[in-house]
Parts: structure tokens; C-alpha cells; sequence
């Protein structure tokens, strides 16, 4: 009862954050609809309801697409273990934990950050780079070069090089100069972008075929990531495993090893660590290779497994959504972990819900933005639940 | 007793001087650590100048015989042209000399050489030996190449304006991308719906104000991480604005149709040869942004309220105890900055025909940001900063059109390139508000 309480205090804010900002969401789905809005002065009721009846339905294809169709898992779960029913039955659920994939990595990658008092918004260049990385990797070593589960190893080695490497700048300079890592970090995820772009539209080894478009070659002819479900249709490969294992070591390294306390000693109080004769700049450069390798295995690992292919967009949102998963998971790497696997059920139904309901996916990022308001700001969160006459006296006694 | 305070006051009003002089020299330069590091900083900067200087010594062997032609439209845009040759080496040897110089004069003079506008000098002509070289006999028209120039430095110059004027408050403004997108969206949509020109603008000023007020007060209200709530804004901004783009603008584009705002001829100046097409022929937002910049230089440096900003951003302690309060202001600054961050916002989506677009600010968010650093803060080199960013993005829309194949992506992604060596403190040193991104806690 104790733990149950103490669970649900620490799940407190984030799970309103998150039902609120998803209720704002649902008004804005409301409030956009013209068909709503023309009719809000002549019958406002009826319109009011047609709004909400859609927000609805958009919210139900958003879940279904999440969890998968409750009536396709019935068919499932009396087909006596057809492969094809089931298959078509646990799709969503599947590809909304691949669309977590990414998220866990660079999730991590900027919680180490975070947790050393770095504000590391690199987590989309870290990532494009170590995307970069596994794919010369698999480009090189891959298509029989060397034995597969090697191949596979040296993706993930170039990926971890690839990050650690485009972190190494704004923590060496943070470190040494003080330059401000949230501007170099901004400006290196361009270059990162654009670094992409030159590469998969100059180098014929790299870019795909025709070389009309800026984008490599596919991939999964070079290194294929081994599936881990039987059932081979549904494409969940050993990137979910590799992510779950980074949690368990980074939950290590940040709560029991000496280096990991030195970092968050770091990150509560520079001063203090270094009064103690903690190195603070090495806490720095350290956290900030750190962070960077693990955004860059994720990209890795996404580029050859899940995308099978570079293109300088590969990173999308994932540096946005990071940081909202890492501040919703209090910088934990079991929060992380379960609030990106609760971002990817929303990406993968918002990717659902943009096609049966046309509501664009992009809502996806006005509910983030949202989140990451109301964890930053416990206050304004909690101030919702609370009575607010109270909230008035208060401010006046004040 | 007395005597020995007889001989020591004279020695003392002797040393007075001295330390007085001495204090003055090195507060000019710096005082200890930070003026060894000035010095190390101008070091590198010689040695960086003298590394152009040679390697523009080898174009300029290289490009003998090369002549290097442009253009320019003499009466009116798309009119007659006068044209012109240079031959390419003549522009590098001028190159090679300036970076010779300024090397020469960085070593000798150390922290006190005017290196920003050295580099503001010679980088003009280093982009037209650049491109001269690389058209290689192809005539480039220039008039298209300034106008492009001066355009491209509206939003950012205004955008790089409105950090300024909420850093040296004390607020670190990292949202100025998602304003402009804001100021975009709502301006277009204004000018539809209204069908006057003059809407879209301020509409777009207002609610970029409005963006940056709910910034303001997740950051001065709640505080909120700085960095944290200008995140919350740009993606944020995304968001909302490509959700209502595809949700509302396309399927109706009655309501993304708006009415832009051209190009002006300026009577009579417009006419001066060569001149006139460049200068005087651009569009309003140009003319207004020239007095935005020099508005606010003139606000934040020579009166009352700039030096109460400036208080507020470097030391809002003290500022609070001789009576100002920091938080009303830091409040209003953020509103100027929204105001002029929404209306440089608004060009982008009016100034042409395609009215607003998903993610149409493209980063010029995040180049202004980098043109508040690289111009220290200050409106009139932050503004020069995004003019020379403006040329190389024309530079590379020049080649591109013309076919030259040159990797785009390198000049493209100068302006982060720079900024981070700028931020690096490599080759001078910029300083922040002391208090930007501070919360201030009002006793």
C-alpha cells in the first residue's frame, strides 16, 4: 500500500501532464474544425457536440492505432494461432514499441546530460551523426565483408563513435571556455543535417543508386538486424534489446558506479563536486561523450534496422521529444524508458489517426510542448488539481 | 609618526597615478587570467588571418587569366544591365593583402585591433573573389545578388533584434524561431481574412507578443528553466502551426491567401544608376528594419530605459535595490520582443506569393540567434552579422541557379559554423548578460 502510494505520488505529475495536455489537445482538434467553428453562433450545442463527437472518434483510431483494434484481437485470439491474424492483430502494438526505439536511446543520451547540469538539445545531431557512423559502417563492413554479427557489432561501435564525437565539442568547450552547449549543440544539430545532406548527394558509394535523390543506398542489403518476434512480418529487432540494456547500464553507471555519482554531483552543485576534488570539467566532457554515444547508437541502430536508409531527415523530432521524455521521466532511466514507450504508442496512433481521421500527426508536438510545460512548472500542474478559491486566498495573503 | 607620514603620503600620491593608468589599461584589456586569454585569443586570430592570407596567396597564383564578370541592373530591376570585368586575380591579390594586413596588424596590436570590422571589410570582397573564381567566365548579375542579400537580413536582422532586446533584459531568448513561425502563420492569416495588406504585420507582431508574454511567465511566474520554456515555444510553435497549416490553411487557402507586400520604389532615389535597383527598390519591411536597429541602439545605449535593461540583465540585484523592478521589466522587454519578433515573422510569409508554408522559418530562428552572439549584443553589428549571412545564402542561390557545382551545403551551414567558434571564444571573446537566463527572485 506504502510503495502503491509512493508510486502514485511520483507518477502524480507526470500522468496529469500528460491527460491534460491531451485534453487540450482534444479542444484544439474541437476549435479547428471550421464545420465546428461556422456553426458555434447559430447552434452552438449541436456544434459543440458534432466537435467533440470527432475529437472522439480521432482519439479511439489514436488508440487503436496505439494498442492495436480490440475486434482484430478477438479474431486473433480465436484464429487457433493463425500467423496472419495474428500478425495484422499486434502490428500497432509492435510498431508503436519500434517507434519508442529511438526515443529510449536519445531519451537516455540527454538524461546523462541532464542529470550533470547540461542542457544537451544535441540529442537530433548526436543521433543523425551516429546514424552516419552505423551506416559507413555498414557500408563498409557489411554484404559479407565481414560475418554478419560482426558487421552488426562495428554498426553499433560507428554509431557510439559517431555521437560520442559530435558531443565531444560542446562538452570539451563548455567545459574548458564555458561556451553555452544549449547554442553549440543547436547550431552543430544543423551541421549535422547538413553534413548528412552533402554526404548522401556527393559520394557514389553512399547515395542510392539513380543519385537523383539525397538518400543512401538501402541498407538491409549491406547488415540486416536479426528480428526478435517469430513471427517475421512484424519488425522488432534486437534495437529494443540493445535499448533496454543501455537503461539497465546507464541506471548503473548513474546511481552506482563513483563516476556516476561524481556526474551527478556535478549536475546538483558544480561548485560543491569540485570543492570536493571532483574534476568538474572531466564530469563534463564525460557526461556530454556519454550522452552523445547513446544518441548515437540509437541513430545507428535506427538507420540500418528500422529505416534502412540515411537521409539527412533521419532524426525528425526525436531531439524535441527527448527532451520532453527525459524531463517527464525525471531524468530516470526507468522513466525513460516508460515514458518513451508511452510517446511511441502516441506517435505510432497519431501516425494512425492522421490517416483515417486527417488529423495531422503534428498535434503530437503541441501535446509535447505542453508536457514539458507542466513538469517544468509542478506549480502551474498542480495548481490544476487544486480548489481554486484556495489558490485565490493564497494569492492574495501572499 | 609624522615624519614617516610625510614620506609616505608623497610616495602615495606618486603611485596613485600609476595605478590609475595601469588600472585603466588593463581594465581596457581585461584584468589577469581573462587578458592572458585575450591575448592567446588574439594570437589565434593572427595566425587564423595569416592562414587566409596564404591560402588566398595560392587561389591567386591559381587563377591567372580567369575573368571574373558581373552585372548589374542600371535603371530598374530586370532592366538594362551595364556590365563588367575584374580579372579574378587582381580580387585575390586585394584578398591576400587584407588578410596580410590584418594578421600583421593583430599581431602588433593585440586585443585592441578592431578585428570585427576588419573581417566586416574584407569578407565583401572575399565572397566576390569566391564567386568570381568559381563562375570561372560565367557574368553573375550583382543587383540580384544584394537585393537577395539585404532580404535575407529582414527576419533575421529583426529576429536577431528582438533577442537582443530580451537578453539584455536578462531573459535568454532561444524562441525567436518559433515566433517567427507564430508571427508567419497569423500574419498570413490576417492578411487573408481582412484583405488589408497592413494587417498581416501587425498581427503578427501582436501575437508574437502574445507567445512571448506566456514565455515570460512560464519564466519569470513559474521559473521555469529558461532554455526549458523557449523549448517549449519552438516546438511548440511546430506544432501548432503545421497542425492548423494542414488542418485549416490547405484544404481552405481562402484563409492563406494573403495580400503580400511588394517592393516600393522610393521616388527619385530609386533612380540613381546602379544604386537605385539595389537600395532603393526593396521591400518596406528593409527600410523599417534599418529603423528598428537603429531606433533600438539608439534606446538601449542613450537612455533611461536601455541602461535600466542593461541593469537588469547584468546585475537585476542591484537594479532591484535602487528601485527598479526588474520583473515588470523584464516582462515588457519580452513583449518588445515578441512584438518584433511576430512582425519579422509576418515577411516571411508575405513577402511573396505562397503565403504560409510547414516550417516555413527554415532555422532563420536559430541564424539570428547566432547573429545576437556574433554581433555581441549589439543591434548594428547584430544586424551586419545577419547581412553577412544573407550573402552566403545568396552566394549559394547564385551558384546553384547558375549551375556551379559547389557543395551548397558547406556555405550553408556557415552561419552555425561561425557561431560556435564565436561562442568558442577562439577568436574574441563575446560576453552575455551576466544575468541572461537567471531566474530573478524578487525579495
Amino acid at each position: 500500500m506504502n510503495a502503491l502510494k509512493k508510486f502514485g505520488l511520483k507518477v502524480r505529475v507526470p500522468a496529469l501532464s500528460i491527460s491534460v495536455a491531451l485534453l487540450v489537445g482534444a479542444l484544439f482538434i474541437v476549435f479547428t474544425d471550421l464545420e465546428v467553428l461556422g456553426g458555434l453562433l447559430s447552434d452552438p450545442i449541436g456544434a459543440l457536440s458534432l466537435g467533440i463527437g470527432r475529437a472522439a472518434v480521432a482519439y479511439s483510431a489514436l488508440f487503436r492505432g496505439a494498442f492495436g483494434d480490440p475486434a482484430t484481437i478477438q479474431k486473433a485470439l480465436e484464429s487457433n494461432g493463425d500467423i496472419l491474424v495474428w500478425a495484422r492483430a499486434l502490428r500497432p502494438l509492435v510498431e508503436s514499441v519500434v517507434a519508442s526505439v529511438p526515443l529510449i536511446f536519445v531519451g537516455l543520451g540527454v538524461s546523462v546530460a541532464f542529470r550533470t547540469g547540461i542542457f544537451n538539445i544535441g540529442g537530433a545531431g548526436q543521433f543523425t551523426m551516429g546514424a552516419v557512423g552505423g551506416t559507413l559502417a555498414a557500408l563498409f563492413f557489411g554484404a559479407g565483408v565481414t560475418p554478419a554479427p560482426i558487421a552488426i557489432l562495428l554498426v553499433m561501435l560507428f554509431g557510439l563513435i559517431g555521437g560520442a564525437a559530435w558531443a565531444f565539442l560542446p562538452g570539451f568547450l563548455k567545459a574548458r571556455v564555458g561556451a553555452s552547449e544549449v547554442i553549440t549543440t543547436i547550431m552543430l544539430n544543423f551541421i549535422a543535417g547538413q553534413f548528412v545532406f552533402f554526404l548522401v548527394s556527393n559520394f557514389e558509394f553512399i547515395q542510392k543508386p539513380p543519385r537523383i535523390q539525397p538518400v543512401s543506398k538501402e541498407l538491409s542489403q549491406f547488415v540486416d538486424l536479426p528480428g526478435i518476434l517469430p513471427i517475421a512480418s512484424l519488425r522488432l529487432d534486437i534495437g529494443i534489446i540493445v535499448a533496454l540494456l543501455t537503461a539497465v547500464a546507464v541506471s548503473w553507471f548513474l546511481f552506482r558506479s563513483t563516476r556516476g555519482f561524481e556526474l551527478r554531483a556535478a549536475g546538483l552543485n558544480i561548485a560543491a563536486a569540485k570543492y570536493a576534488g571532483m574534476g568538474a570539467t572531466t564530469s563534463i566532457i564525460t557526461a556530454m561523450l556519454i550522452s552523445g554515444a547513446i544518441s548515437g547508437l540509437g541513430g545507428a541502430l535506427v538507420a540500418v534496422g528500422t529505416v534502412k536508409q540515411l537521409s539527412p531527415g533521419i532524426a525528425g523530432s526525436v531531439g524535441f521529444t527527448a527532451i520532453a521524455i527525459a524531463l517527464v521521466g525525471g531524468t530516470r532511466p526507468s522513466g525513460v524508458v516508460a515514458t518513451a514507450l508511452v510517446f511511441g504508442l502516441l506517435q505510432h496512433g497519431g501516425s494512425l489517426m492522421q490517416v483515417q481521421t486527417g488529423i495531422p500527426i503534428e498535434m503530437l508536438l503541441f501535446i509535447q510542448a505542453l508536457v514539458i510545460a507542466f513538469i517544468a512548472a509542478p506549480e502551474l500542474t498542480l495548481g490544476i488539481l487544486k480548489n481554486p478559491f484556495r489558490r485565490r486566498t493564497r494569492a492574495v495573503s501572499k | 609618526m609624522s615624519a614617516k607620514k610625510k614620506s609616505a603620503a608623497p610616495s602615495r600620491s606618486k603611485a596613485a597615478p600609476v595605478t590609475a593608468t595601469k588600472r585603466l589599461r588593463t581594465s581596457s584589456v581585461g584584468d589577469g587570467a581573462d587578458a592572458h586569454q585575450q591575448l592567446i585569443a588574439s594570437r589565434v586570430r593572427a595566425g587564423l588571418f595569416a592562414f587566409f592570407a596564404l591560402l588566398s596567396l595560392a587561389i591567386t597564383s591559381g587563377s591567372a587569366g580567369v575573368e571574373g564578370k558581373f552585372a548589374f541592373w542600371a535603371d530598374k530591376v530586370g532592366g538594362t544591365d551595364i556590365s563588367f570585368s575584374i580579372p579574378v586575380i587582381l580580387l585575390w591579390a586585394i584578398v591576400t593583402a587584407g588578410f596580410g594586413a590584418m594578421a600583421g596588424l593583430q599581431l602588433t596590436r593585440g586585443a585592441t585591433f578592431k578585428w570585427r570590422l576588419a573581417i566586416g571589410l574584407v569578407s565583401p570582397i572575399l565572397v566576390f573573389a569566391l564567386l568570381a573564381r568559381l563562375l570561372d567566365g560565367t557574368t553573375a548579375n550583382l543587383t540580384v545578388f544584394f537585393t537577395s542579400t539585404l532580404s535575407y537580413a529582414i527576419p533575421v536582422g529583426i529576429g536577431a533584434l528582438a533577442g537582443i532586446v530580451a537578453e539584455r533584459s536578462g531573459f535568454l531568448n532561444i524562441a525567436i524561431e518559433g515566433k517567427l513561425l507564430f508571427g508567419a502563420m497569423i500574419g498570413s492569416i490576417a492578411s487573408s481574412l481582412t484583405g488589408i495588406a497592413i494587417a498581416g504585420p501587425i498581427a503578427g507582431a501582436i501575437f508574437g507578443a502574445g507567445v512571448s508574454l506566456f514565455l515570460a511567465w512560464l519564466g519569470i511566474r513559474y521559473k521555469v528553466d529558461q532554455i526549458i520554456a523557449g523549448t517549449v515555444i519552438n516546438i511548440g510553435a511546430v506544432g501548432v502551426t503545421t497542425f492548423a497549416y494542414l488542418r485549416v490553411l490547405q484544404p481552405h487557402s481562402e484563409f492563406n491567401r494573403p495580400i503580400g507586400i511588394s517592393p516600393i520604389q522610393i521616388p527619385v532615389l530609386s533612380e540613381i544608376p546602379i544604386l537605385g535597383p539595389i537600395l532603393f527598390s526593396l521591400s518596406p519591411y528593409f527600410y523599417l528594419s534599418v529603423g528598428l536597429v537603429l531606433f533600438f541602439t539608439y534606446m538601449i545605449y542613450r537612455t533611461r530605459w536601455g541602461l535600466r535593461l542593461r541593469a537588469a540583465g547584468e546585475q537585476p540585484n542591484a537594479a532591484g535595490t535602487v528601485g527598479i523592478d526588474v520583473v515588470k521589466l523584464r516582462y515588457r522587454a519580452m513583449i518588445i520582443a515578441g512584438l518584433l519578433a511576430g512582425f519579422a515573422g509576418s515577411y516571411i510569409s508575405l513577402s511573396g506569393t505562397g503565403g504560409f508554408g510547414v516550417n516555413t522559418s527554415a532555422g532563420k530562428g536559430f541564424i539570428a540567434l547566432a547573429a545576437v552572439i556574433f554581433g555581441a549584443w549589439n543591434p548594428i553589428y547584430a544586424f551586419g552579422a545577419s547581412l553577412i549571412f544573407g550573402m552566403t545564402t545568396a552566394a549559394t542561390t547564385l551558384l546553384s541557379g547558375l549551375g556551379v557545382s559547389l557543395p551548397p551545403q558547406i556555405l550553408l551551414s556557415m552561419p552555425y559554423v561561425v557561431t560556435i567558434i564565436v561562442v568558442a571564444g577562439l577568436i574574441g571573446r563575446v560576453r552575455a548578460p551576466a544575468s541572461a537566463g537567471r531566474p530573478y527572485d524578487q525579495g
